[in-house]
């Protein structure tokens, strides 16, 4: 019969191993989501941005075609033309900020990595995977403790040295420019 | 006078459409790669006037395509621009001794990059 102790320990890990590796694969489901829900999101509002921009050109044409022919009298030339530098204004912030995906899916790519990382460490005493010896005393368990604590902080510092921290913006906003 | 043509690497497809926008807005002829293999490839067929590239992309990251493009003749003194998010100096000094001849931090406006690009080629 095991030692007490021992069979405690056991389950102990496996709960832990079994309820995190399940967790985990929702965070992950969810995560798999929230970037297929981004990059359709991003797809659909650039073809609509270039679609409204082709638009808006087509139609500044115009009016500088009817204005060619003196069809239009000047001040309204000249609001049509402020109305057309404003617009261009919010192109240039539009186009700013629809890059907001290029930055997320790095972050939820990030996250991923970390996720599977986890569920890796985790996986490592799972049920059947981590047997505790049935006579084990408290000198082998402190043992094995000592083994898994090892394992665990080696294959966590491997995950961070994989993990490189590519995105730091917290808003979008313009980047600076730099020329060598 | 023949529009300037500028290769543009980076694995997300929706940033190389707003820098095509913003680029071809002024003038420029663009042409995409999707990772940095991808760059390499085509800047081996032909030789552009300007490469924008991204740092972290599958297969061939922008440090090392940089240091590709400079062992090529042709590309000695093309100049070479990171547009990434990181922002770093570590990175940063990384890029100028790989051969970067600048750096923008990802997101760009439209106009200050188009400034800068003017800078660098006119």
């Amino acid at each position: 019969m095991k030692n007490g102790l021992a069979l405690q320990l056991e389950r102990l890990l496996s709960g832990v191993s079994d309820h995190g590796v399940r967790h985990l694969a929702e965070v992950e489901a969810d995560l798999a989501q929230t970037g297929a829900l981004l990059g359709d999101a991003i797809e659909k509002l650039g073809a609509s941005f270039l679609a409204i921009h082709a638009a808006a050109r087509a139609q500044q044409e115009m009016v500088a075609l009817l204005a060619a022919d003196n069809a239009i009298a000047p001040e309204i030339i000249a609001k049509l033309q402020a109305m057309s530098g404003e617009m261009n204004q919010h192109v240039g912030i539009a186009v700013t900020n629809l890059q907001f995906h290029d930055l997320t899916s790095q972050l939820i790519g990030r996250v991923l990595q970390r996720v599977a990382g986890l569920q890796q460490v985790l996986a490592a005493f799972g049920s059947g995977t981590l047997a505790v010896p049935p006579e084990s005393g408290d000198d082998q368990i402190a043992a094995l403790i000592n083994g898994i604590n090892r394992k665990v902080a080696v294959r966590s510092k491997r995950l961070d040295s994989v993990l490189w921290k590519t995105v730091r913006q917290n808003r979008m906003e313009s980047g600076e420019a730099e020329l060598f | 006078m023949i529009a300037k043509t500028i290769l543009t690497v980076d694995d997300s497809s929706s940033f190389r459409q707003m820098l095509a926008f913003s680029l071809k807005a002024v003038g420029y002829r663009v042409v995409e790669a999707i990772d940095g293999e991808d760059g390499l490839e085509k800047a081996k067929s032909h030789t552009f006037d300007l490469v924008l590239t991204d740092q972290n992309m599958p297969r061939m990251d922008g440090l090392t395509l940089i240091r590709s493009l400079r062992a090529l003749e042709n590309y000695r003194k093309v100049p070479i621009l990171m547009l990434t998010t990181e922002a770093g100096d570590d990175m940063k000094m990384k890029g100028r001794a790989a051969g970067a001849n600048g750096w923008l931090v990802k997101p760009f406006d439209p106009q200050r990059l188009n400034e800068v690009v003017k800078k660098v080629i006119g």
